[in-house]
């Protein structure tokens, strides 16, 4: 791949005797949101900890714009932002000498308009230790960008953020990715994976069990399209035709659920039953599978027993 | 360079918001010698001789023993240090800034013990105030470097606290601070050797002028080597995330620290 920007070649790190990362290879382009995708103890944070420069490896290499973390951190703290999983800031640092105190150390202008952009500026004054939860996730964030960094690494980003928090978090990782930073992440939220990132790899126990976008891996996935069905007289619920190309799956609600390959060919011989049967279409829903099933898909292949932090 | 002195700032700075710390670098002291100089003044004649250094001594070990130990214990157990190693705040920063932060908020706690010792409770003046303030410096160096190593070595924060009290507590009471140390029997004076309040005292009197005896060259060669050794040694065992790692085996090698004290109470010197 010509413009990666992070390399990640049979990485392997071990606590003990317990193999927390396998042979873990990946590649995350300049410019791209690359989301790393698991169940508890898959290895995510582990991933990510030796990429921060945090944790050595015990084997594979890695290069972070051109950095060895391993070998030169110092050099490499200057060119990233990270925003830790678990973590904390002084208790009684305010939010603006926060801001001036990393920005010192970075050697750059206190950023003043991370702290606005961040809905922080009205807690300016208030000490670290009496701002919510989503405050303080959302400080760490605006330290970890002070630098400009050329790579952002986020380790469970939206945890603890409400609503609107979460829809500013999203809107300013598209704002990093429009100005050419490339951010990886580390999730437990598809729907947010599926949302932000252009491309996914999925750990298992340690192992990459799946790599690629999205789309790429939802339309690999074995998962079928659910077809859900309401219609005036219920009839399709009390008769539950056999259809071309679809399996009858269930009735809740009174929709009558079918899960099918060809969602045309389908529809078309729902519409004609209720046509031939005299009742009536009131509402059809196509649910295609998402990452969340491609995901669980991957997971029931793929049983954990065990794993890394 | 900048960093430093912004970092120093933030340190000094979050000490006034901190009430559990003031309380240690003023209010304690200042009310331990408010009662000790308004009962063991008149009940023990010793304690006018020995005031001024015993409780300067004291407010350097309650700020140095007490307090720094477990504030760094703390902010490793909280993962403060992953976010400052993340942002390129250096270990040496991180063990530096708040002994020097510290020392202003211990300077200040000692010049009015200093002046209302003898004003108020008629403490014997130093004869010479810079010997008694270069002394007052090596004791608050020997002190601060005990206790960033218990602070970087302590897995806990109970642990730092049970380390701390373990030479805080045998310092007040065989230090030379409320007794002299002429008058302990002789296996308690080579026990007594062991704590560095002991050299701290005898480095006072005799930089002080405050005492007849020979310059104690040895309890100021143990300062100056258990400074040495403490620093050296808390840079060398120093880590930045509880997480990351079991409690190592390491941290033992902190035990080199008591060599000098080992030697001075083995030769009784």
């Amino acid at each position: 791949m010509l413009d990666a920007i992070v390399s990640v070649c049979r990485l392997r790190k071990l606590y003990g005797a317990t193999v927390a990362l396998d042979e873990v290879s990946f590649e995350a382009r300049r410019g791209e949101v690359f989301a790393l995708l698991g169940p508890n103890g898959s290895g995510k944070t582990s991933t990510l900890e030796v990429l921060e420069g945090l944790r050595r490896a015990d084997g594979g290499s890695l290069s972070i714009d051109g950095i060895d973390p391993a070998c030169q951190p110092r050099k490499l703290w200057s060119r990233i932002g990270v925003q830790l999983q678990t973590s904390a800031l002084p208790s009684a640092m305010t939010v603006d000498e926060t801001m001036r105190f990393f920005c010192t150390y970075h050697g750059v202008r206190t950023r003043h308009d991370l702290i606005e952009r961040l809905g922080l500026s009205e807690k300016a004054s208030t000490p670290y230790a009496q701002l919510s939860a989503g405050q303080q996730r959302r400080l760490a964030l605006a330290v970890a960008l002070a630098n400009e960094p050329a790579v952002v690494f986020l380790d469970e980003p939206t945890a603890g953020l409400d609503v609107q928090s979460r829809a500013d978090l999203h809107a300013l990782v598209g704002e990093l990715k429009a100005r050419g930073a490339t951010v990886v992440l580390a999730t437990h939220d598809m729907a947010e994976a599926e949302k932000l990132a252009d491309r996914v790899a999925i750990l298992l126990r340690g192992r990459v069990a799946a790599i690629g976008s999205p789309r790429q891996l939802t339309v690999a996935a074995r998962r079928k399209t659910r077809i859900s069905v309401a219609t005036e007289n219920g009839r399709l619920a009390d008769r539950r035709p056999e259809l071309p190309a679809a399996a009858f799956e269930g009735v809740t609600d009174g929709y009558v659920s079918y899960l099918c390959s060809s969602v045309a060919t389908t529809v078309s011989a729902i519409v004609a039953w209720l046509e031939r049967d005299g009742d009536r279409l009131v509402d059809l829903r196509v649910e295609r599978p998402g990452l969340e099933e491609c995901f669980l898909e991957i997971t029931a292949d793929h049983p954990v027993e065990g794993g890394a932090a | 360079m900048k960093s430093f002195w912004v970092h120093l700032a933030y340190d000094s700075r979050s000490a006034l918001r901190d009430s559990g710390r003031l309380l240690l670098f003023h209010l304690f002291p200042l009310a331990f010698f408010g009662l000790c100089g308004g009962f063991m003044a008149t009940a023990n004649p010793y304690f006018r001789q020995a005031m001024l250094p015993g409780m300067v001594l004291f407010a350097v070990m309650s700020a140095t023993l007490l307090a720094a130990p477990s504030a760094l214990v703390q902010a490793r157990e909280n993962g403060v240090f992953r976010s400052f190693r993340v942002n390129g705040v250096p270990s040496v920063s991180i063990l530096s800034i708040p002994v020097i932060g510290t020392a202003l908020h211990v300077a200040l706690a000692a010049t009015v013990i200093s002046v209302a010792g003898a004003w108020l409770f008629g403490g014997r003046v130093p004869a010479s105030m810079a010997g008694f303030a270069a002394a007052a410096l090596l004791s608050y160096a020997t002190h601060a470097g005990v206790g960033v190593l218990i602070g970087v070595v302590a897995d806990r924060d109970s642990s730092a606290i049970l380390a701390a009290q373990f030479v805080f507590v045998p310092s007040i009471l065989l230090g030379g601070m409320m007794v002299p140390e002429r008058i302990l029997s002789a296996v308690v004076q080579r026990v007594a050797l062991l704590l560095p309040a002991t050299h701290c005292m005898r480095a006072f009197a005799w930089l002080g002028g405050m005492g007849d005896g020979p310059a104690p060259w040895s309890s100021l060669t143990v300062l100056g080597s258990s400074t040495v050794l403490s620093f050296a040694l808390a840079g060398a065992l120093f880590e930045w995330d509880a997480r990351a790692n079991r409690p190592s085996r390491r941290r033992y090698a902190a035990i080199l620290a008591t060599v000098p004290y080992a030697v001075a109470a083995l030769i009784g010197a």
